[in-house]
């Protein structure tokens, strides 16, 4: 390269548009964009806006791997992705995915961050101190000899997001990089991303919609300086600097389902700036608080102890390795506890009933997937008793529990002797009616979430169990499910698993909190969200929203109001254009449908 | 719980002086001593390897008795139906007979052979697996023996997502328990339709993660060369001197068997 000429940008898009077969409508319309050294930019919109498409296009994925037609020019480092492969683009681009367990391949952390360096020739006696250098920037020095599949979450994409940058690549790519991790494992990674870019500079793209939790603390000024927003029919709908561009579209992207940063949010739904440290927000806020007469707009307070109890546990223990229930093992020796055992949980004892949605919380490894397993009678109990019906249970990865080949299918599993359109009525129900007769595997995240849980609640248990049901899904998805948890709580008793304290402030009636191995809270939901010393004990953080809601308010009513409000004012007004040749579009292809409207207050009654 | 059966857990050095020999050089030799067995057809010849075969695995192995002998299960019942099988129908001279069964003196001997050479193929091969982590033997087939870096590295990732499913099998079982109805005394089903179900969506699952899995190895610069080979998986002077000297075992005892008169080769099955 001549001195005197230009130094290219980064990553170039001209013009590019993306189609593949099937789907008459591009997923990607004319997308032009420009990224220099070390520059930084944020790509938000709703699921099925074409964000991966995007990344796919840059890698050179798209076109060369998945067979689509991409129409413009897309350069890195001056060169047209068409030209070059994706092995020979990855030199100078790195990509971290969603999915920690997928984004590694070696059993060794050690061999996972040697591998790109000798596939990029890099001399052999430089490899180990490259090593310590990828491993140290990202926070993880500590897990250079472990093997992999021993790795947290959080641990595993430090060691991926290494292993992307280990080569020094010019741009590095982020999709959803914290949507499948725990707090704690968000808070390890994102504060590994600053570090690693600051270590090894290179430009970043980062597709996100958990924009919330991705900003922490430092709210807008935590994200990526440039945004750009791509609508429902994948073009560019907004370009500019992110505080701006969050500000000015806050409406739309809360309606689009991203999870906005608090003072965004704010801004779209009260019209006015500052964040929650501003007087006139606050005031506000505070406003939302006060009833207008509208019905159905907050639900009835929980019938305290009026609900006719379904399952009843006492003196549960749960211990770690209890073989299944129905194991050879487990029925000869009834129940199979040494001496010595070491209990994940003892002494739980509560009861269940009908009417109640209630949250279960605890930190990760506390025990609450395996308390789920135990009352849903997969695993056998430690010790104790669980008595009442036979519970149902949604697993965390709706995947995990697809018995049927078709959607009604899926959903017409359960009931053995429906009556006629008993079916049709659940799938309706659950918007679920335009998509009964495609495969369950190939429906979007949100879409698959609503299949689960609306082909457990066909089984008509008198309880349901849920095992993290919102985890990875957009706002409005997570809006819809625990809307969809609530009215089932209607005629049964629903326990759900979350980490996620504002819905639990939002949806539940009861709160059941476990740590130390045992339980240490059960109570109205808001009650033991004021008892400081029970979150602690547990590991738990207020989010700032909920921590000055239940400050300033006494009352549960207003803190309900408030957050319903918050919940329910942008998605209602702002249904997305487009939405029917969107819904046929993607019948075939298998890409996620963005269009299908949220209407959580419908879903109650 | 069911670790899967690909040598050793990767990280967990396998022990003994076995474990410390080039893994291609092991499998070469495995496959010499297959193939020289395939042309002795007498008894004696592969007793005698096997007893030294034997000896020299759990000298240089730290496998316990109990699990050799435990491994031994599947190559003995497997030997067993082919002496049997040899024993009554190979044709020759009789021996014994009852009804439609006798037993032939060629067909007691043909069978012991064949029986015993399982045994010595069976032993080896515990040896190597017992003594051979899974990664190392990937690396050294890398670079002793030419294996392309694609193959070497898609079977690494292979390996990775092994050591994943069977979690991923329990918590699919798990699934679709609690949606099927309970058996007569209140356990869950295991039934064939339910295996199928779920196997079906491990399938599903496992092939999507395979396909991310590439993607990450295609973004990690897998298939560029030149590239270079970091802490290579080396061919010492020991491992030139096992090779050496189970080569020359082997040779002194089809000698010595010669000189005494046992060895017969093929043509053991025509006389």
């Amino acid at each position: 390269m001549a001195p005197a000429e230009p130094v290219p940008p980064v990553l170039d898009l001209d013009g590019v548009s993306v189609t593949v077969p099937r789907r008459p409508e591009p997923i990607l319309r004319d997308v032009t964009l420009r990224l220099d050294r070390g520059e930084h930019l944020l790509v938000v919109g709703a699921s099925g806006s074409g964000k991966s498409t995007l990344l796919q296009a840059i890698t050179g994925v798209v076109p060369h791997s998945v067979l689509a037609e991409l129409t413009g020019a897309v350069r890195v480092n001056g060169r047209p992705t068409v030209e070059s492969t994706v092995v020979e683009l990855s030199g100078h681009v790195g990509t971290l995915a969603q999915d920690p367990s997928s984004g590694i391949c070696l059993p060794d952390v050690e061999q996972e961050l040697a591998l790109p360096l000798e596939n990029h020739a890099v001399p052999a006696e430089q490899i180990s101190g490259r090593i310590d250098d990828a491993l140290a920037s990202v926070g993880a020095g500590g897990l250079r000899s472990r093997r992999t599949d021993q790795l947290s979450g959080g641990e595993g994409q430090r060691v991926a997001l290494a292993a992307a940058l280990i080569t020094g690549p010019e741009l590095l790519l982020l999709d959803e990089p914290t949507s499948m991790l725990d707090p704690a494992g968000v808070t390890a990674v994102r504060e590994a991303i600053d570090a690693a870019a600051a270590a090894y500079g290179p430009a970043v793209v980062l597709v996100e919609h958990r924009l919330d939790d991705y900003a922490g603390e430092a709210g807008v000024a935590g994200l990526p300086g440039r945004v750009i927003v791509l609508g429902d029919r994948g073009d560019v709908v907004a370009a500019g600097a992110t505080a701006e561009v969050l500000t000015a579209h806050a409406a739309r992207l809360h309606a689009a389902g991203c999870w906005l940063p608090l003072e965004a949010e704010l801004r779209a739904v009260t019209g006015l700036a500052g964040g929650l440290a501003a007087p006139p927000v606050r005031e506000a806020l505070r406003g939302l608080s006060t009833p207008d007469g509208a019905p159905h707009e907050v639900r009835p307070a929980a019938r305290s102890g009026g609900g006719q109890t379904v399952l009843a546990v006492e003196g549960l223990a749960v211990s770690r390795d209890a073989p299944d229930r129905g194991s050879r093992r487990a029925r000869r020796r009834g129940v199979p506890v040494e001496r010595g055992t070491q209990y994940l949980l003892q002494d739980v004892s509560f009861r269940l009933r009908t009417g109640e949605v209630t949250a279960l919380l605890g930190s990760n490894g506390a025990g609450k997937t395996s308390l789920l397993l135990t009352l849903a009678g997969l695993v056998a109990p430690a010790g104790g008793t669980v008595t009442g019906a036979r519970p149902g249970m949604v697993f965390q990865n709706p995947e995990h529990q697809f018995l049927a080949h078709r959607v009604r299918d899926e959903v017409g599993h359960g009931p053995a002797d429906a009556p006629p359109g008993y079916v049709d009525g659940l799938l309706g129900r659950h918007r679920l009616s335009h998509l009964a007769d495609q495969s369950p595997y190939r429906l979007s995240g949100g879409e698959k979430r609503r299949l689960s849980v609306a082909a457990m609640l066909a089984h008509e248990r008198p309880v349901l169990l849920a095992d993290e049901p919102t985890f990875g899904l957009d706002r409005r998805d997570a809006l819809a499910t625990t809307a969809a948890l609530r009215s089932a709580a209607e005629r049964r008793s629903v326990l759900f698993s979350t980490h996620d304290l504002r819905t639990v402030a939002a949806a539940a009636d009861r709160v059941l909190v476990i740590a130390d191995h045992t339980l240490i809270a059960d109570g109205p939901a808001l009650q033991v969200l004021r008892d400081r010393s029970v979150l602690g004990r547990a590991g738990l953080r207020l989010p700032p929203l909920l921590e000055w809601l239940l400050a300033e308010f006494d009352g549960d009513e207003q803190v309900r109001r408030v957050l319903h409000r918050l919940d329910t004012a942008v998605p209602a007004e702002a249904a997305p254009a487009g939405s029917a040749a969107r819904t046929a579009g993607t019948a075939g292809a298998g890409a996620p449908d963005a269009t299908a409207t949220v209407s959580t207050t419908g879903d109650r009654s | 719980m069911s670790a899967p059966a690909v040598g050793r857990p990767a990280g967990a050095a396998a022990v003994g002086v076995l474990a410390r020999r080039n893994p291609t050089v092991k499998l070469g030799l495995l496959f010499v001593v297959s193939l020289v067995l395939v042309f002795i057809l007498d008894p004696v010849t592969p007793a005698v390897l096997y007893v030294l075969a034997l000896i020299a695995v759990a000298a240089s192995t730290r496998i316990a008795p109990r699990a050799l002998a435990l491994l031994h299960l599947p190559f003995a019942a497997f030997g067993l139906g082919v002496f049997l099988v040899n024993a009554l129908s190979r044709p020759g001279e009789v021996l014994w007979s009852a009804g439609p069964l006798r037993i032939t003196v060629e067909g007691l001997s043909v069978g012991a052979s064949l029986a015993l050479r399982t045994l010595v193929i069976g032993v080896l091969a515990i040896g190597f697996i017992a003594s051979t982590d899974g990664v190392r033997l990937m690396h050294s087939l890398h670079q002793q023996a030419r294996l392309g870096p694609r193959v070497t590295y898609a079977v690494l990732a292979g390996y990775r997502m092994l050591q994943e499913m069977p979690r991923e099998w329990q918590t699919i079982r798990q699934a679709h328990a609690v949606r099927a109805p309970l058996r007569p005394d209140g356990t869950l089903p295991r039934g064939a339709t339910a295996l199928a179900r779920a196997s079906f969506a491990l399938l599903v699952i496992s092939v999507r993660k395979g396909e991310r899995m590439a993607q990450s190895l295609e973004s990690r610069g897998l298939g560029l060369s030149p590239r270079t080979t970091w802490r290579p998986v080396r061919l010492s002077a020991a491992d030139w001197l096992m090779a050496a000297g189970v080569l020359a075992v082997l040779g002194a005892v089809l000698l010595v068997s010669a000189m005494l008169g046992h060895l017969e080769g093929i043509d053991a099955l025509f006389g």
